[in-house]
């Protein structure tokens, strides 16, 4: 399994926390209350071990909602921003205001949680390509529901691919929700990462 | 030419602090840099080597960087102290604005550290 | 197409931007307008001559720093696309439906897309499009009607029209976590109507129906307080929730609740030690030190009603943890 050095590990971590901070000022700016967002850790996981690390405990809370975007240029990734579905339902309703007690997100409520993911994932691989001076283009945002393994594999199974999962921490009005960002990765892609984190800690070291 | 500082990095991230002593290193080469990891150990450093200046990054995990700038003003009220922060929300801005807080927007570049240093070396 | 001549292509592309049925803006990268389409003009009041080479904020400068500025930056900049959703982003854009809208100042409902486009010969530009959808909005908000008179039917208790137990569970876990965050006092007041399984053998059930509608009114004519909650229990037991109220002040309600039930006289011939209805109550309030959870302080109303009819019945007490 693809694996980063410790030093590689921090700077991408910062770079992430970097992106979810100034998605957080975005978000804080829409509900007019302090929005806090962090990357805690990173992992490097295959499709199977990603869709597990999604299952709750509750057999009962099995659907996770997800928003992913395609990026593609310097390199190419899908990007899938996800919660367990009641925690997409308290984050939306956190973030909209009123509430429709249904059990499941109304139409209307999909496409905030489309935006809210729009958000995060142009602001995480916007930070990554300016960071990297890479140039990219992305796509709009699509809504999935599902079981973990569907949205995981909604963007394809290409063999040979590994999993970036970014944990996330969200805090709005003292609720913490903790979710997570894949980026579906394939071989060219992973290399590429390393060399580019790599040439960012030479030029925070000032060796190039 | 002014005097040699001693600057206090505060900031969790190892590469956001090699980031930061890079960046003051090369506008002042004989300054003295010191870091620390969390809130607490900033507590503990400042009181060790009693900075010129602070930069202070807001998301770390135990105390964070408000707490403890906020202890830090306590014990030094004429101290400069700098946020480093990617999330600039008015709640945060307003609380550093009563604290007599800077801010450094991150990511961290040479440019934003040397707009910080030269109002350090102006006053 | 492609073996048209351009003007005749130019001239389809006008009449297809002219007709398609939502707005689009085309910003340079100087963000300026060099496009503004018939649905905009229509709906905005503004001409594409009023509009064409315009700084895009200068025009709009309602828009300056809100999601509408940092899309158009996405696009230009990071070349990334963004989706401003109907709910998180209410009508940016002044646009009215007609007169009428306009003098009632409700604009449409916007959906809009901020997308980069590659022009030929030149740097990036961004379109934004938007979409009306006023009437999705109309529909789901009759949708969230509904659904909230469902839900209060629900809550309501069919016999009393007070709270039923659900209500009670999903406000005492409410209200128990926000006095854990702000430090205020908690009450809880469980209450039971005393012999009421022989007043009920002995009236007939009716009669007992009817006994709990009135003592529920009675009780529910104490209670002035809109934060206050009076819920049924169960068969013969009421719940009821005083945030903010500190011991003593439940105490004290506890007592009048009791008394207001003594006072209405309904006749109760299989009572041990009284002529009529009465009621025991038990009292706790939230210990933040010991409390941990919501059972524990359920648990201590209840072990104080259970002191209370242990004690002889038609009485308050509360439970010292």
């Amino acid at each position: 399994m693809f694996a980063l050095t410790e030093l590689e590990n921090d700077a991408l971590i910062e770079i992430f926390n970097i992106g979810v901070g100034q998605a957080a000022a975005s978000m804080s700016a829409i509900v007019d209350e302090p929005v806090a967002m962090s990357v805690p850790s990173i992992s490097f996981v295959d499709r199977r071990e990603a869709a597990r690390l999604l299952d709750s405990k509750d057999p009962e809370a099995e659907r996770i909602c997800g928003v992913s975007q395609h990026f593609e240029g310097a390199f190419d990734t899908q990007a899938i921003l996800m919660f367990p579905e009641d925690k997409s339902l308290e984050i939306v309703r956190l973030m909209v205001g009123e509430a429709v007690p249904l059990k499941e997100l109304t139409e209307m409520e999909q496409e905030a949680m489309c935006e809210i993911g729009n958000i995060i994932l142009n602001s995480c691989v916007g930070t990554l390509a300016n960071i990297f001076h890479h140039e990219l283009h992305g796509s709009l945002p699509q809504y999935h529901v599902g079981t973990s393994d569907e949205i995981m594999n909604a963007s394809g199974s290409q063999p040979d691919t590994v999993v970036l999962m970014l944990h996330i921490d969200f805090v709005l009005e003292r609720h913490q929700i903790r979710g997570y960002v894949a980026f579906v990765l394939d071989v060219t892609a992973l290399h590429d990462l390393k060399e580019q984190i790599n040439r960012y800690i030479a030029r925070a070291m000032g060796q190039e | 030419m002014t005097s040699p500082k001693t600057i206090l990095i505060v900031d969790d991230s190892r590469v956001s602090r090699m980031m930061a002593r890079n960046y003051i290193g090369v506008l002042h080469a004989d300054w003295n840099i010191e870091e620390a990891g969390s809130g607490e150990e900033a507590l503990l450093k400042a009181r060790s080597v009693s900075p010129d200046l602070i930069l202070m990054d807001v998301n770390m995990p135990g105390m964070g960087g408000m707490a403890a700038a906020e202890q830090l003003r306590q014990e030094w009220p004429a101290v400069p102290i700098s946020l480093l922060t990617a999330n600039v929300q008015t709640a945060t801005r307003e609380r550093a604005a009563a604290l007599g807080l800077g801010f450094v927007e991150k990511p961290i570049t040479e440019a934003r550290i040397a707009t910080l240093l030269a109002t350090l070396t102006a006053a | 197409m492609p073996n048209s001549p351009p003007e005749h292509r130019l001239r389809l592309l006008q009449s297809v931007l002219s007709a398609i049925s939502m707005g689009a803006i085309v910003l340079n990268p100087g963000r300026r307008i060099v496009l503004w389409n018939s649905w905009m003009q229509q709906y905005s009041g503004v001409t594409a001559e009023q509009a064409l080479d315009q700084p895009f904020l200068a025009m709009l400068p309602e828009l300056q720093g809100g999601r509408v500025e940092m899309a158009i930056h996405q696009a230009l900049s990071n070349n990334f696309p963004s989706l401003l959703s109907q709910t998180l982003n209410k009508a940016p854009f002044p646009l009215y439906a007609n007169a009428l809208a306009v003098e009632r100042q409700e604009r449409i409902q916007q959906a809009i897309e901020v997308t980069p486009i590659a022009v030929a010969g030149a740097e990036r530009h961004c379109l934004i499009q938007i979409n009306d959808v006023s009437i999705a909005v109309g529909r789901e908000k009759l949708l969230r009607e509904q659904a909230l008179v469902l839900r209060s039917q629900t809550f309501a208790d069919s016999l009393t029209g007070i709270a039923n137990r659900r209500h009670f569970d999903v406000a005492i876990d409410r209200e128990h976590r926000r006095a854990r965050r702000s430090g205020q006092p908690l009450s809880l007041l469980m209450i039971d109507i005393d012999h009421f399984k022989p007043y009920n053998d002995h009236y007939g059930h009716q009669k007992g129906d009817q006994c709990l509608i009135r003592v529920a009114a009675a009780m529910a004519a104490i209670l002035k307080r809109p934060c206050d909650l009076m819920a049924r229990y169960g068969g013969e037991e009421f719940g009821i929730i005083l945030p903010d109220t500190d011991l003593p002040q439940a105490q004290r309600v506890a007592e009048a609740l009791r008394s207001a039930v003594q006072e209405l006289a309904i006749p109760h011939g299989r009572h041990s030690n009284s002529q009529h209805v009465t009621v025991s109550i038990g009292i706790a309030t939230l210990d933040l030190d010991t409390q941990h959870d919501i059972e524990m302080l359920i648990g201590a109303a209840d072990r104080a009603l259970y002191q209370a009819k242990h004690a002889g019945r038609n009485r308050s007490i509360s439970c010292s943890t």
